[in-house]
């Protein structure tokens, strides 16, 4: 996966760079939008990520022009407001996506890995879920583990269903938050975790082999191995 | 240094305003008196011509019944000497009037006739022929040596003789001058006195402008608490002053609110930063594994609570200040608070606490959804924090008044007696509560930003209670409105 990372903190481009070339993607840096705009022209990405506040210019200014240039590969936006204005909204409508500093890497990771399926051609969509023994019925809402039916709730299964998709992958809690329950917020307290610790009793009880794990300081991971 | 006042005087916005105003107006009074002055002369005129036609034509009369005898001349000669002294615009105490009346008759054969006047018969009678005065309306006649001109009315008698009757324009002129001279004086002295009188309240009234600009940079330069001469006169300077002192007192609040906010920002930053330091400085000295990812685990937690402060202080300075962004979309609240009841109760039951929803079904509200959910989460944190277990917390949901009521009720201890007339603040927490003192002050800010309030009390039979008014049209009307749905 070819990426463009473009941000103009030296710092933050530095260990950007490395922990996206750990993850497996091919980076090319740049750190303002004259750089950003020569390297878009004479190759092209599979996704971006932009910095809003950029020396030579604002980086909605620059992924609108690149647009204009015909690049057509998912932006991420990476601001440092903590609130994001509607101009990042307006892109985020297009497909785009955005992320406010600070961030937990796990996320920006799993933010990349959305923009790309999105942007994939779409393959269909499966009514099943499997992740070693535990299998999810889409249509029915219901789960086994190793044959036997899980007794979950509406909710908890959304939970489940989440995890599964990103099985093998760390997801944040805030990430959970806003893909199960449409917030986006940190919640002082541990409202997530509790969720998670139920979601955990039901499926990894009656001393099954543990799949939801916690990655301690950055949230949970369902493994798949 | 006094040509440099006259310099600035010169300058100054009073001088051109009164220059102005003083030109206007001695051109308005010119431009009035040159019609006046028009009026009179040509009065003064019809008047004497009047009297020259009437008098000529007597005087034709006499010159045409009187016999041509010896006496002839003498008779007509004395008539012309009377009717000379009745001439009209008279100068009082102009004894001499044959200076100013001349009769002539020219014979008919063109000699000159009866001559009553002074100066020589021939060069008057000469400057008749020059003119070719006949009968009819009265004609000006300059006769050489003489600088003021004379008004000639002329009749044909039936013999063939013509006599002129000439009256000169010597005191017409003098009665205009005598006009133009006064009113020159006066216009004169009219026009000073205008001038300072305009400039000196000009410059009084743009004193009291420049004092306050004064005073204005002045506060610009060293501090917000100095404020500007406000006259006791409710005039527009007045006005000016006045307002510029409420907009300085605004100013300053702000100003005073930043830093305050900085001050307490900066020193809330520093002891998350001091136990995040520590952390990681344990970590390079931890002595296993373990010990030093729990230490980094720590830091990182501990940053994010720090993110998660430093967001929620801006966006309650924000919201203090008028300028919190609201994306309002309209959103049925009963769900949104469901959704978050649902979220919460877990880690309720977890500690032993009963939460239940009351709500008189759905409830349609136009407000800023991610807010929203920040202020009930805030809210429910709050009740997570503080009660013991085997409490109970209660969420009610009513229209009432064209107003959301959103209550929130528990039987745990209740606030404590001296926070209760600040609960509102920031940095307000209860002597037990780790949290950061920003949740109350957060919702209070979110609901006055939709055009709500927030109050709390506590119950007479026990337990605190929380309820935010949020209302259900003005929503749709909020000033910040961005972006509806």
């Amino acid at each position: 996966m070819r990426l463009l990372l473009v941000e103009d903190e030296l710092d933050i481009r530095g260990f950007l760079r490395r922990s996206l070339e750990e993850a497996g993607y091919h980076v090319t840096a740049a750190s303002n939008c004259g750089a950003a705009e020569r390297a878009a022209v004479e190759e092209s990405f599979d996704i971006l990520i932009v910095d809003l506040g950029l020396p030579d210019g604002d980086g909605i200014s620059l992924i609108l022009h690149l647009r204009e240039l015909g690049v057509r590969a998912p932006v991420l936006i990476l601001s440092a407001r903590r609130s994001v204005d509607d101009r990042v909204r307006g892109l985020e409508q297009g497909g785009d996506d955005y992320l406010t500093k600070p961030f937990a890497l796990a996320e920006l990771l799993a933010r990349l890995r959305n923009l790309l399926r999105r942007n994939a051609p779409s393959v269909a969509e499966s009514a099943r879920l499997r992740v070693m023994d535990l299998e999810l019925d889409l249509l029915r809402r219901e789960a086994t583990r190793a044959g036997k039916l899980l007794q979950l709730t509406q909710q908890e299964f959304v939970l489940l269903e989440y995890l599964c998709r990103n099985a093998g992958r760390v997801v944040t809690r805030s990430m959970i938050l806003e893909n199960v329950w449409g917030m986006r917020f940190h919640p002082d307290t541990n409202v997530v975790d509790v969720h998670i610790y139920r979601l955990r009793g039901k499926v990894d009880g009656e001393g099954r082999h543990p799949l939801i794990r916690t990655t301690r300081g950055v949230g949970y991971v369902l493994k798949d191995r | 240094m006094s040509s440099k006042i006259a310099e600035s005087a010169f300058r100054s916005a009073a001088w051109r305003i009164s220059l102005w105003a003083t030109i206007a107006f001695a051109l308005g009074t010119l431009a009035v008196f040159v019609f006046l002055h028009s009026f009179v002369a040509r009065d003064i005129q019809r008047r004497s011509d009047a009297w020259l036609s009437g008098e000529v034509e007597v005087l034709g009369d006499v010159a045409e019944r009187t016999p041509k005898d010896a006496l002839y001349s003498r008779v007509v000669g004395e008539v012309a000497e009377l009717a000379g002294r009745e001439v009209p615009n008279r100068q009082a105490g102009s004894t001499d009037l044959n200076d100013s009346v001349f009769f002539l008759q020219i014979l008919p054969d063109g000699s000159p006739g009866i001559w009553v006047g002074q100066g020589d018969r021939d060069v008057y009678s000469q400057a008749i022929r020059a003119v070719h005065a006949a009968s009819g309306n009265p004609i000006d006649v300059w006769v050489s040596g003489i600088p003021i001109p004379y008004r000639v009315a002329a009749d044909k008698t039936r013999d063939g003789s013509i006599i002129y009757l000439g009256l000169s324009e010597r005191d017409e002129l003098h009665v205009l001058r005598e006009l133009r001279f006064r009113f020159t004086v006066l216009w004169a002295v009219l026009v000073l006195l205008g001038y300072a009188i305009v400039f000196s309240t000009t410059r009084r009234m743009l004193g009291r402008v420049r004092n306050i600009a004064q005073a204005a940079s002045r506060i610009g330069r060293d501090d917000l608490s100095t404020r500007v001469p406000a006259a006791g006169r409710n005039d527009e300077i007045g006005q000016l002053a006045s307002t510029l002192n409420r907009m300085l007192d605004r100013v300053e609040q702000t100003v005073g609110q930043l830093h305050t906010m900085t001050d307490s920002l900066a020193h809330d930053l520093r002891s998350p930063i001091t136990a995040i330091r520590g952390r990681l400085e344990s970590s390079l000295t931890a002595e296993d594994d373990f010990d030093r990812s729990e230490a980094i685990i720590s830091a990182i937690d501990l940053l994010d609570r720090l993110t998660e402060f430093l967001n929620t202080s801006l966006d309650v300075a924000e919201a203090r200040a008028g300028a919190l962004r609201l994306n309002l979309a309209e959103i049925n609240f009963e769900e949104l608070l469901r959704t978050m009841i649902d979220l919460y109760e877990p880690s309720m039951t977890e500690k032993g606490i009963h939460i239940v929803l009351r709500t008189e079904g759905p409830l349609r509200l136009s407000v800023d959804a991610a807010l929203m959910h920040r202020m009930v989460a805030n809210l429910l944190d709050n009740e997570l924090r503080h009660l013991r277990p085997a409490s109970s917390v209660q969420v009610d949901l009513q229209l009432r008044d064209g107003q959301a009521m959103l209550t929130v009720v528990d039987d745990g201890p209740g606030f404590e007696e001296s926070l209760l007339p600040h609960l509102f603040e920031r940095r307000i927490r209860g002597r037990e509560s780790n949290g950061h003192g920003l949740g109350l002050a957060f919702v209070d800010a979110v609901a006055s930003a939709h055009g709500g309030a927030a109050t709390g009390c506590n119950r007479p039979n026990g337990g605190a209670q929380i309820r935010i008014a949020l209302p259900v049209l003005a929503c749709l009307s909020h000033p910040n409105k961005t972006r509806g749905a």
